[in-house]
């Protein structure tokens, strides 16, 4: 466990540190676009190329979608966001437990403490395209999958003490004390995501399998930093991400095609080239096993990335698959460089060298169903291994 | 897409034109492909960058050896060493399970200076292969054997910082050229850093921990690893890689590997993804399973029985009886 975490919760400690003592009156969140402001030569690498380089995160904490009672407003007032950073400023280091002496209790292993909490971003959603500041609507079809999915992991909760208690993580489902015959199938789609079921490594989520997903990477409560590195015609971004689940990212920049489209990636085919100060990333060749809010193989990226100012960089990308969503969707984020010597240790990429939780949830499962067998414990279908968070996630912006 | 496609070859096109102003440059012929324009220093210093890969047999074994029936080996009908058979694990892979031979790439009198005890556990490493080498779990590789596993690194080099990403299990390390100090912990893939000694790559590497090895032969290291690595050009598309490598926890005194790195000069190369926690799910964790997918798992040990049904055309004694 030490070694899952100490990559990243190093950084978790500082961005939280970071995040509240910085002043209220930082801009950083509304750098303007410099495609039409004049490149400071200053930003420039010593052959000549826009320069990236460094260690790069979000330093405030914006939403991916708008929350419907901002409506149209795209930019929080100075007093909304002075209010957001007050009740979210009480937030931190804070223990709350759901009810005492339930599942969902002990599945809460993590508390406040573990969490950054940043400051409220400037825009009131990371989404700037559609202007409703949402993910569009699912394609029908889309909707048929992911509803069929919904359908199985609530299966698998029926007859727990979750669905008794109606708690939102059964939200569209049912309490039934026999439990549902479907815990022997196979799920309707590859799965990507924790279900209350540990019959093998598959039915884990794929961050439980050190398999998180690398692209889009918007961050997590756990922190999210980039380091950008360039030559003359390459460039390489590793990415911090998952609590240790860090990867590699090579541009190739020789403005040669995509990969074969037989050939596919848990990080896609990132294929680069310069559009006056932006670099402009085209992502593709995504594997069916990764899944990004149901978009899998047929993902589609491309990202602009700009320095914006001696310590700023704008990040655009435009998310597209036909067979999920109806229409593309734009995300913009704002990122802050960071001091090379507090970051240190953040590239080391360990998971799977001290991946106690995977093992765990199987073993664990085992030795219920052996208890089960020989009438020591519940029936394990009826305990729920797979529920955590609900009823602590109180964060006003998310 | 043709029209994003031709957009970023002309782009490409003048940005190479730019940078051959400033720079003396050195053009990579890629047949049939857009020229990639790589010059030949970064900073004034040699430009390391591309893909590069180890040709050699270092990742099987450091030092010399004859090559064996495999990594994994039993007693056959003799009882001498020299006449040992593939075991269980690896027997259905034929001759693709064996060791090829090699020279060796320890330097000097071609061996290992270990101590006696921790000559014992070399031993004990490489009997017990299967069951240690942190290869086979898809562990981070660690220096310097993840600079000679049969899988292909990159090399990004800026004038502070030299990123160097790894196929194997993606991962990756900074050489930082401007002297940043070490984590406070130790780590799989070290804390290099870098300086120039005339046209030479210099990198020191420390903050190592003692779960990696050197090769699949059991050769290891403690915490106390100190690599000094020195990267020199011997033509535009092949490095000289020496490593001396100094543990007084372990070795008697310090020793050194050296090998040449070629360029993947393919012009369509690039590095792809290797990310075997994937592969090696069975291998790890199939002994949880509710139902095996190997049917021999007794409690944590996996026992290995091979089938292999011969074909039809290759049961030679039949073509007698045509």
């Amino acid at each position: 466990m030490r070694d899952w975490f100490s990559g990243s919760m190093t950084m978790v400690a500082i961005a939280v540190a970071a995040g509240a003592s910085m002043s209220v009156t930082g801009t950083s969140g509304q750098a303007p676009s410099t495609s039409a402001t004049a490149p400071d030569p200053a930003l420039k690498t010593p052959w000549g190329e826009p320069d990236l380089q460094g260690i790069w995160t979000d330093e405030t904490d914006t939403p991916l979608q708008r929350s419907p009672k901002y409506a149209d407003q795209e930019v929080f007032s100075e007093a909304q966001r002075a209010e957001l950073d007050k009740q979210r400023l009480a937030l931190l280091r804070r223990d709350r437990r759901v009810e005492r002496g339930t599942e969902l209790d002990v599945a809460g292993a993590y508390n406040a403490l573990f969490m950054s909490q940043k400051r409220t971003g400037a825009r009131t959603s990371m989404i700037v395209d559609p202007s409703n500041g949402r993910i569009p609507p699912l394609t029908p079809e889309a909707g048929k999958v992911a509803a069929a999915d919904r359908d199985f992991r609530l299966a698998l909760l029926q007859a727990t003490e979750t669905c008794k208690r109606q708690s939102v993580a059964c939200n569209g489902g049912k309490y039934d004390p026999t439990p549902s015959p479907r815990r022997a199938d196979l799920p309707p789609r590859y799965n990507t995501a924790r279900m209350n079921r540990h019959d093998g490594p598959e039915d884990a989520s794929l961050p439980d399998r050190c398999l998180t997903i690398g692209l889009p990477e918007f961050g997590a409560a756990t922190g999210s930093f980039r380091r950008i590195v360039q030559t003359p015609g390459g460039i390489s971004i590793f990415y911090d991400v998952g609590q240790g689940q860090g990867w590699q990212r090579n541009i190739v920049m020789n403005g040669s095609p995509h990969l074969p489209a037989g050939v596919r990636q848990w990080f896609g085919d990132s294929r680069g080239h310069w559009e006056g100060n932006a670099l402009v990333i085209d992502v593709s060749n995504f594997s069916p096993k990764a899944d990004y809010q149901g978009s899998r193989e047929n993902l589609h990226l491309v990202e602009r990335w700009t320095r914006t100012g001696p310590t700023s960089l704008e990040y655009v990308v435009t998310i597209e698959d036909p067979t999920v969503w109806t229409r593309s969707w734009t995300v913009k984020q704002e990122f802050a460089r960071q001091s090379d010597r507090e970051n240190r240790l953040y590239y080391e990429p360990r998971c799977i060298e001290g991946n106690y939780g995977l093992p765990g949830l199987m073993r664990g499962a085992r030795m219920e169903e052996l208890a089960f067998s020989e009438g020591r414990g519940p029936n394990p279908a009826t305990k729920d291994g797979a529920t955590d968070f609900v009823g602590v996630e109180d964060d006003p912006l998310r | 897409m043709r029209d994003r496609f031709l957009r970023s070859m002309i782009t490409v096109a003048i940005a190479a034109t730019s940078v051959s102003a400033v720079v003396s440059m050195l053009t990579t012929q890629a047949s049939g492909q857009a020229q990639v324009a790589r010059p030949a220093t970064v900073g004034g210093k040699p430009n390391f960058s591309g893909i590069w890969q180890a040709n050699n047999e270092a990742n099987w074994d450091l030092q010399a050896h004859a090559a064996r029936p495999a990594a994994v080996t039993q007693q056959g009908v003799y009882p001498y060493e020299y006449a040992r058979v593939p075991a269980a694990p690896v027997l259905a892979l034929g001759a693709a399970g064996a060791v090829p031979g090699s020279l060796g790439v320890v330097q000097g009198d071609g061996q290992i200076p270990y101590k006696p005890e921790a000559l014992q556990i070399k031993k004990e490493n490489a009997e017990h292969w299967i069951d240690r080498d942190p290869e086979l779990k898809c562990y981070l590789p660690g220096i310097p054997r993840a600079m000679y596993m049969p899988y292909p690194f990159q090399i990004t080099q800026s004038t502070n910082k030299i990123h160097v990403a790894y196929e194997f299990s993606n991962t990756a390390r900074t050489i930082h050229l401007d002297k940043v100090e070490g984590p406070p912990d130790d780590t799989w893939m070290g804390h290099s850093v870098g300086h120039w000694d005339g046209d030479a790559l210099v990198v020191d590497a420390t903050n190592f921990n003692d779960r990696s090895w050197f090769d699949r032969a059991g050769d290891f290291h403690s915490d106390a690893l100190h690599l000094v690595e020195r990267f020199t050009l011997m033509s535009p598309d092949v490095i000289w890689y020496e490593v001396t490598i100094e543990d007084p926890k372990v070795f008697t005194r310090p020793w050194q590997i050296a090998m040449p790195l070629y360029r993947r000069v393919e012009p369509n190369m690039q590095l792809l993804e290797f990310r075997c926690n994937e592969f090696v799910e069975e291998f790890m964790y199939g002994n949880l399973r509710k139902q095996p997918l190997v049917k021999h798992w007794e409690g944590d040990t996996i026992t290995i029985d091979i089938t292999r049904k011969v074909p039809p055309g290759d049961l030679f004694y039949q073509w007698y009886g045509r």
